[in-house]
């Protein structure tokens, strides 16, 4: 019982923290087609973040709008000097992003140095659900996330700037004519995906390892959550994080470490052979 | 009246290197319907997309009241009052038909729909469905209903009846007229010399690019446009 | 230049200029080679690394520096792969020219740099080890597996009741040494094994192995993970209540991985270790007080790996000044007993090992409180490698 409690609950967290981490690089793609392969460097800003707000000896909430902040402004930064001029050019921007992962990683190598860093959780200690202990802070963070997903959903199908949003997604030229000033909305979502990485990064950083080349990681992950789940959607977003997450989890608990890395990797090829378009497709 | 509603000077515009369209001369007046007609692939979306600000001129100029709006984008063209349809993907497909209606305006409200929604009534009952979910000529009255409450001075309508019963293209001609008499300038690219013969003051026929012939809405215009349109 | 290079040239300056005295000014200076991690998971090491040997250069140099000649360090990355640590000994050996290397980083580094030396420098390996190896020139102060578990797990087993033990660790060298050593420790109290598992220095989800502990029923797991694997591991087991089911001991956790931890997450965590920040023998009393006079409260912590960078410049003064030289023929035949100084108290090398104190100590918060100590254990190394 107690085993299944705990196993039942890593799964959901396997499940929540990819979504959170892919979060940022699914806005930008899904929104701006553009594949943004600069997503992990921004996860590790915002976990840096955390790391220096703690070692400042601030508290760590204060840690979430500086590390939102931080990554939403490097996004604006990048959006203003190098993607604006390719969007639609999906091969460019990816050489660009990637360029720009490279730089950012050499920064945070100068600003931090390149050991490993960690942040103490701000709530320590477990909670006991029905007999089994599972880390508070975890579930803290699992029920932020929901409900910070479930917002953001809400606020992307119901709120006049999430409808100009999706009208934008779904006809930009008509956007354009019925007065929406695509190019700024454009910036704003990018900048939204920046800082959704940032904060991810902030939230995940009492449970991972910091160090200058973890956005590789991450990265990584957030791909094959992408190809499983579609392109473009929070519904994909889920549904991926759902199959990749879930499917790490569980094939990690039997395989080991190694096996649950294979059978990811598995799962992704299976998709881009056989469902290219993912389980969530846009069109 | 010193300026008209909208001018364009001798401008060329087109794809590239290729130029589609060649010394255009034009004005629209307020409270006047022009009608742009010809054969397909003559340059007349071309045109649309030109003035409103999808295409950037390679020469010549364009104004409205005077001011030069060559350097706008569209979405600022349509700030200072010029509404646009477009001929193709006329509507925000995965949005619904109330989102379609309303997303550009501040207040959300349908009020000003409720003379089009009467002439329209699929329209109003159709609100909460999103706008893939209807047929061509649909979607084109959702645009034109969207282009007729916006607001603007000059409208824009590319080919607002493809697809559209014949009904309703009355309807339509009715509504440009009645927008003319409140003091728009409107722009019609059409085919369907019914909506031409219902609603215009003028008519622009252009083939391979350039003004081939310009003529008064009245007894002979039928007749001139369909000599004009022969090969 | 980075900056910690920059401190690190700063404190140089500082450390040089104290001592600048016309008297030493002839003569080149002694410059001694030190390999430590900067980068990686045992990147936690190095800030006290370089406090430490900064303090003993001055030391050294202050009481007339070795062989009548000023002291030098220089600095080496060894935090990441193996290939990278012998690139850098290779810089400060040929480029560089350094009269010795000192090393603190892991075990696949050691063997790779070793290796690459063919005994052509003297080489002092200062940080815990899994013992069962020997390379000419190569003197080794740290402690093995023999002089940190032999003594540990019987006493732990006997106050706990210990019987089932799960090993977890890093994979490499020195975590697998350590395990085969443990194995036959756990056997001769009537242990069994429940458990073993090998780790990538990238590894920062345990999930899985919490559960497979939790599921084994261990009640006790021996802890060979590194740095920043170290606290990843020890954080979730506690969060995960683990602690209540089992005690932790891990042979190199030392007061920056334990700060990591957090005070949260120490309960039941023991650590086995020839010297600690917390130790109260008048050498160590006397090491930690000039230490944080020197650097103030703030400095980095002290710990067993910084602890022996001091201990390694300490070893190589006395190896020289026995030799009178600092050729490696000359030092090698002087090195057998010869004793030196340090914070661990008088420490004798023998046949490139070095015999020491053990202590057992148990976190209480976020330091350690000594709970035991093992009297002059002895290294226990028979060469394996020939």
């Amino acid at each position: 019982m107690q085993e299944a409690i705990v196993f039942s609950l890593n799964v959901s967290y396997g499940i929540i923290s990819l979504a959170l981490l892919v979060l940022g690089l699914a806005i930008i793609f899904g929104l701006l087609g553009v594949l943004n392969m600069a997503h992990g460097e921004l996860v590790a800003i915002g976990a840096y973040t955390a790391w220096a707000v703690q070692s400042a000896g601030l508290p760590l909430l204060l840690a979430l709008p500086v590390a939102a902040v931080a990554a939403g402004a490097i996004g604006w930064l990048m959006e203003i000097t190098i993607i604006r001029h390719l969007y639609r050019r999906p091969f460019d921007t990816l050489l660009a992003t990637w360029g720009i992962s490279i730089l950012l990683r050499e920064a945070i190598k100068l600003c931090f140095g390149l050991e490993y860093k960690s942040v103490i959780e701000p709530v320590g200690g477990s909670i006991t659900i029905l007999g089994a202990d599972y880390p508070t802070y975890r579930i803290w963070l699992m029920v932020a996330v929901v409900l910070g997903f479930v917002g953001l959903f809400l606020w992307y199908r119901r709120s006049h700037a999430g409808t100009r949003v999706r009208a934008m997604v779904a006809n930009p030229m008509l956007a354009s004519a019925v007065g929406i000033e695509t190019a700024k909305l454009a910036r704003r979502a990018f900048v939204l995906g920046a800082a959704s990485a940032g904060l991810a990064g902030c939230l995940m950083a009492p449970l991972i390892r910091i160090d200058p080349y973890m956005g590789v990681d991450y990265l990584l992950s957030s791909f094959f959550v992408l190809v499983v789940g579609g392109l473009g959607s929070l519904q994909g977003v889920f549904i991926g994080s759902g199959v990749i997450g879930g499917a790490e989890t569980a094939a990690s608990t039997i395989l080991g470490g190694t096996g649950g890395y294979v059978t990811v990797l598995v799962i992704s090829i299976l998709f881009l052979w056989l469902k290219p378009g993912g389980l969530y497709a846009r069109r | 009246m010193s300026e008209p509603l909208l001018k364009l000077d001798r401008i060329s515009t087109g794809y590239g290197d290729l130029t589609v369209l060649r010394d255009i001369f034009l004005t629209v007046a307020a409270g006047e319907v022009l009608c742009i007609t010809g054969r397909n692939g003559v340059g007349k979306t071309t045109l649309m997309r030109l003035i409103s600000g999808v295409l950037p001129p390679q020469s010549g100029s364009i104004a409205m009241n005077g001011q030069d709006i060559a350097p706008l984008e569209p979405h600022a063209r349509q700030h200072i009052g010029l509404s646009y349809a477009p001929q193709d993907s006329v509507t925000f497909a995965p949005l619904t038909l109330r989102e379609n209606l309303t997303l550009h305006h501040k207040d959300h409200s349908l009020d000003r729909y409720q003379g089009l929604f009467r002439r329209f009534p699929r329209i109003e009952e159709r609100l909460g469905q999103v706008a893939g979910t209807l047929s061509g000529g649909e979607r084109k009255i959702l645009a034109f209903c969207r282009v007729m409450a916006e607001g603007g001075s000059l409208l824009c309508l590319d080919e607002p009846t493809e697809g559209v019963q014949p009904e309703n293209i009355s309807h339509m001609a009715e509504e440009i007229r009645a927008a003319a008499e409140a003091g728009r300038g409107i722009v019609v690219v059409e085919q369907n010399l019914s909506l031409i013969e219902q609603a215009a003051d003028r008519v622009i026929v252009i083939d391979h690019g350039e003004i081939v012939h310009q003529t008064r809405n009245g007894p002979d215009m039928r007749a001139e446009i369909l000599e004009k349109l022969k090969v | 230049m980075d900056r910690r290079n920059f401190l690190k040239t700063t404190i140089g300056a500082l450390a040089a200029s104290q001592i600048a005295s016309p008297t030493w000014a002839q003569g080149k200076p002694l410059k001694l080679g030190f390999l430590i991690p900067k980068s990686g998971p045992a990147g936690i090491f190095g800030p006290s690394s370089e406090t430490t040997t900064a303090m003993a250069i001055e030391e050294i140099n202050a009481s007339g520096g070795i062989l009548g000649r000023q002291v030098e360090a220089l600095f080496g990355d060894a935090g990441g792969a193996p290939s990278d640590t012998v690139q850098a000994a290779q810089r400060l050996w040929r480029r560089d020219g350094v009269d010795a290397l000192i090393g603190q980083h892991d075990s696949a580094s050691r063997e790779a740099v070793a290796a690459m030396l063919r005994g052509q420098l003297t080489y002092v390996y200062t940080p815990v080890n899994e013992g069962g190896y020997c390379h000419t020139n190569t003197y080794s102060l740290g402690e093995t597996p023999d002089q940190q578990l032999a003594p540990v797990i019987p006493y732990l087993a006997k106050e706990h009741g210990l019987k089932k033990w799960y090993l977890i660790g890093n994979d490499y060298v020195w975590p697998r040494g350590t395990n085969a050593a443990a194995k036959t420790y756990i056997a001769e109290t009537g242990g069994e094994i429940v458990g073993e598992e090998y780790h990538p220095f990238t590894v920062d989800n345990f999930d899985t192995s919490l559960t497979r502990i939790r599921e084994s029923g261990a009640d006790a797991v021996l802890i060979t993970l590194v740095g920043g694997a170290s606290v990843t591991f020890n954080r979730a087991f506690a969060s995960f209540g683990l602690d209540k089911q089992a005690i932790r001991l891990g042979t190199l956790i030392e007061e920056n991985t334990l700060a990591g931890i957090g005070e949260a997450n120490s309960n039941r965590m023991y650590s086995t270790a020839g010297y600690f920040d917390a130790l109260d023998t008048p050498a160590a009393l006397a090491f930690r007080k000039t230490y944080y006079d020197r650097f103030g409260a703030d400095a980095p912590v002290l710990n067993t790996l910084g602890e022996g960078c001091y201990e390694g410049a300490m070893a190589l003064r006395a190896m020289f000044e026995a030799a009178g030289s600092t050729e490696t023929d000359a030092v090698a035949a002087a090195a057998n007993g010869v004793s030196y100084t340090g914070p661990r108290g008088t420490t004798t090398l023998s046949e490139g090992f070095a015999a020491s104190d053990i202590y057992l100590a148990t976190a209480k918060g976020a330091v350690f409180e000594i709970v035991q100590r093992f009297e002059k254990v002895a290294p226990g190394n028979a060469c394996t490698n020939g």
